[in-house]
Parts: structure tokens; sequence; C-alpha cells
């Protein structure tokens, strides 16, 4: 990522209608107001290495981790990454609340761009991971909130991702299954992947992280050792920055 | 991504679509025939000694221009909503999002059939012969293209005029009126003159050839057909590719 900025145009009103926005326009009442959500961010990350995304409310973190995954396109700057790309940026994205969890498994395997072949190879251990065997012909709609988010979850990271962006999805499940998702993590980084993911600053993140970068207001703060950035991040808060 | 890949992934999307829509009714794909059977009947009873009294095959032209139109304004009609309806994914996850489109145009393909399913079986019961049924698959494939294109069009459009599906409501019905469905064009020049440059009225007037008729289509018509399929086609994709990159944004 290099010299990345990214601009919303918060003057832009969604949700209008066609009357509505040629009249805006011809009034000029429809102004362009832009907010910069991203300044001039550049870092690379290589495989095998988990990054860490810190930061307040607002700071960028989201609108970063979409710009690498292709869904936010960039004002300036260049992105360039490598191998299949996977998004957890929100843990319900795919999954279908009327279809039963086996639908759901291949559903959400196709949206990742699984084949039905390796869906197949898959299976079992998506099943097995999220510990919820029992309920393959049960709809999604009877599911609790953490039994969504465990099967999300268990999908997502048996996906082959050469490169995986998780938004503060790292607080899923009860301990056991946040351990086993931390075994699986290191997994795929001994595997190759590169592992982004961002959290409002939980200490835990020092766990798992190889380098942590600290986002405010869209431009990095700091980057380095997680220790380091971290007492600095904490030092700190969203006031007085 | 190869074509064959990409066919492959819309088509099963499209088989879990159809089954999300099925799912939890009584009667199933019957929801998709009811609208255009109680059309038909409707009509059939209405105008079947008035202005379908000198047209041949009455039943089975009626019925076949309903199924055609009904896949064409059902389709168009859902693009206006498919990127809203798929925010999760638009906003969350890096999917293709043109395959959302093609899958949402397979699934109504899909009822199409089903519908033509219906139609065989009716023109069977009516005494009507259609042998040139074997052939509607050569007429399939542009009117596919067609409506594809502008669902990739309506769908990228709506985004940004969000009442496009309430303008699209007003628009198809005028269409469906001034379109040859229940009626002939006859001698008249001037909707004829109108129907030039409305899509569905070749696509239509083929169907009725080759089907209901067992004849050979002009070849003015079959041009109009495979020109405005890629028109359509080429302006939805255009459109469609210079607006997605904001879709994220826009919901």
């Amino acid at each position: 990522m290099k010299n990345v900025s990214k601009r919303f145009n918060i003057g832009l009103g969604k949700k209008h209608g066609a009357l509505q926005r040629i009249l805006s326009f011809l009034s000029g009442e429809d102004r362009r107001r832009y907010i910069w959500a991203l300044r001039n961010v550049s870092f690379t990350s290589k495989p095998k290495e988990i990054v860490g995304i810190i930061g307040y409310n607002g700071s960028g973190k989201s609108t970063l981790l979409r710009a690498v995954g292709g869904i936010y396109e960039v004002d300036e700057g260049t992105i360039r990454t490598e191998g299949k790309i996977v998004s957890v940026l929100s843990m319900y994205a795919g999954l279908n609340a009327k279809l039963d969890m086996v639908d759901n498994i291949n559903l959400v395997c196709t949206l990742l761009d699984l084949t039905s072949d390796e869906i197949r190879k898959s299976f079992d251990d998506i099943v097995e991971f999220s510990g919820l065997g029992r309920f393959l012909n049960t709809k999604l709609y009877k599911f609790s909130d953490g039994m969504l988010q465990r099967l999300a979850f268990s999908i997502v990271v048996h996906c082959n991702p050469d490169v995986l962006l998780l938004d503060e999805v790292f607080q899923v499940g009860d301990k056991t299954f946040q351990a086993a998702t931390a075994e699986k993590l290191d997994e795929l980084k001994k595997g190759g992947a590169t592992i982004l993911f961002t959290s409002h600053g939980y200490s835990d993140i020092l766990d798992y992280t190889d380098r942590l970068i600290w986002l405010h207001k869209g431009k990095i703060m700091m980057e380095g050792k997680p220790e380091d950035v971290y007492r600095a991040y904490a030092k700190t808060d969203s006031f007085t920055v | 991504m190869k074509v064959g890949k990409v066919l492959r992934t819309c088509t099963k999307l499209a088989k879990y679509n159809f089954k999300v829509r099925t799912e939890g009714s009584y009667i199933g794909i019957m929801w998709y025939l009811l609208n255009p059977l109680a059309l038909f009947a409707v009509l059939f009873l209405v105008f079947n000694d008035r202005l379908g009294g000198g047209i041949l095959n009455y039943g089975a032209y009626l019925l076949l221009g309903i199924v055609m139109f009904n896949f064409f304004q059902q389709t168009a009609r859902e693009s206006t909503g498919i990127i809203e309806a798929n925010i999760e994914i638009i906003k969350f996850m890096r999917f293709p999002r043109e395959m959302l489109i093609l899958s949402m145009v397979i699934k109504n393909a899909f009822s199409h059939i089903f519908e033509i399913a219906a139609f065989i079986i009716i023109a069977v019961i009516m005494g009507s012969s259609i042998q040139g049924i074997i052939f509607y698959p050569l007429l399939f494939v542009p009117l596919f293209i067609f409506i594809l294109g502008v669902s990739f069009l309506f769908s990228a459009v709506a985004v940004y005029f969000v009442d496009l599906d309430n303008i699209w409501i007003f628009i198809s019905y005028l269409l469906w009126l001034a379109t040859p469905i229940f009626y002939e064009i006859g001698g008249q020049g001037r909707l004829l003159l109108f129907n030039m440059f409305n899509p569905l009225y070749y696509f239509i007037t083929i169907g009725r050839d080759i089907v209901v008729y067992s004849r050979i289509p002009e070849m003015w018509l079959v041009g109009g057909a495979l020109s405005y399929s890629l028109i359509a086609l080429l302006a939805g994709l255009l459109v469609f590719r210079r607006l997605k990159g904001r879709f994220a944004e826009m919901l």
C-alpha cells in the first residue's frame, strides 16, 4: 500500500430519488463536501505475518481493510496484493437465515470463490471446527448470535486465503473457541497467509500480532513492535491525540 | 475469472436464491406461475372473441407473449433492488458485483423455464401445434443477453436513483400496453413505428413465428433482436462498471 488516500463525499445525499437528485443538482444544494478517511497511508505486509491495526472509532481502520479488499476504490495511491483475498468485515455477510447450515456453508464458500470440489474437501473441517455438527439441517434463523459467529468464522478460515482481512471480529465464541481460532490463525500464517485485523485496542491483540499499526484520523501515527505501539496508544485517549 | 467458472458459480447462487424464494411455501414454484397464468386466463376470457378473434391460435399467441414479457418485466424490476438486497455482500465481501446480477437473471431464467413448461402444457390442451418450441433456445439466448444488459443498467442506476423501482413500475405498465401481447398491430402505422424502438416487440414476434406458427422469422426482426441484445449488454456493462466502484459507499 503506497501513499493511499481515500475520501468520502459527505455532501452527496444517499437514498435520493431521481427528481430530488436533479433538483438538488440544479439548485446547487448537492454540494461536494469531502472528508478524508485515509491520508497518505503506506505500509507493506509480507506472507507469514499477522498485522494488527488499532485506533479509535473513525480512525479509518475499516476503510483501510475495505481498500485492501477492493471493496472501496481509493482516490490516490496504489495497493498491490498477491493471491486470494478473503475479507471478514461483517460476521453475517453472505449467510442466509432461511437456509440450513449445510446450504449456508456451500453458499458462503461459493461467495468466497471455492469450487465445488474445494467445498467438499473443506466441509467436514468447517463443521468440526465450528462445533455445530448437530445443527447441520437447522435453518439459520434458529441459531443464536454466538452460533452464527462460530459458523461464519469457521467458514472463512477454511477458505484457503492468501490474505485474510478481519474487522473487529476477533472476540468470537467462548474461551475454547477463541483458543481454536488463535491456533487456526497461526496455522494459516505458517502456511504463508498474510493476516490483517483491526481492533479498538484490546490488550490481547498483542498475543496474535507480529506488527502493530496505530491509525488515527486516517493517518499512521506509529508502526512497529506490538508492545511499543500499544504502549504509546494506551497512553492516549481519543480526545487528546 | 474464466467464463465457465463464472457461469457455474452464478448458477449455484441462482439455485440457492431460487430455493430461498420457494422456502416455506406450500405451493412452492406455483407462485411463479400464478401471475402469468391468472393474467392469461382473464385476458383470454375477455379478448378471445374480440381482439383475438382474427388471430390464429390466440391462446398460444397470448400466453407466449405474456410469458416472454413477464421474464423481462420481473427481472428488470428485481434488478432495481438487487444491489440494496445484497448490501452485506456489497459492503463487506470481495465478490464480483457483476456475478450478483448474472445470478439474479439466471434465477429468473429458472422461473421462465417453468413458465415455458406451463405454456407447452396449456398450448397442447388447447390443441395448438407448437413443434417449433424445440427452436426456442435459439431465441432464449439473445433474450437472456438483452435482459442481462438491462439488469446491469438498472441495478447500477438504482443505487443513485432510489425511486427507479417506482418509475419502472409505471414505464413497464405503459410498455405492456404498447407491446402487442394481447392484440395484433395490424395496420396501425404509429403503433408499428413505436414498436420498431421496442426490443420486446422483436423478441415476442420472433417467438410467436417460431413456436406458435412454425415459420422462419423475417431477417430484419432477427437482426433487430440481435442488435438490441448487443447494445443492451454493452451499454449495461459500461454503466455498471463505471458506477460499481461507489456502490459500497452509496449504500
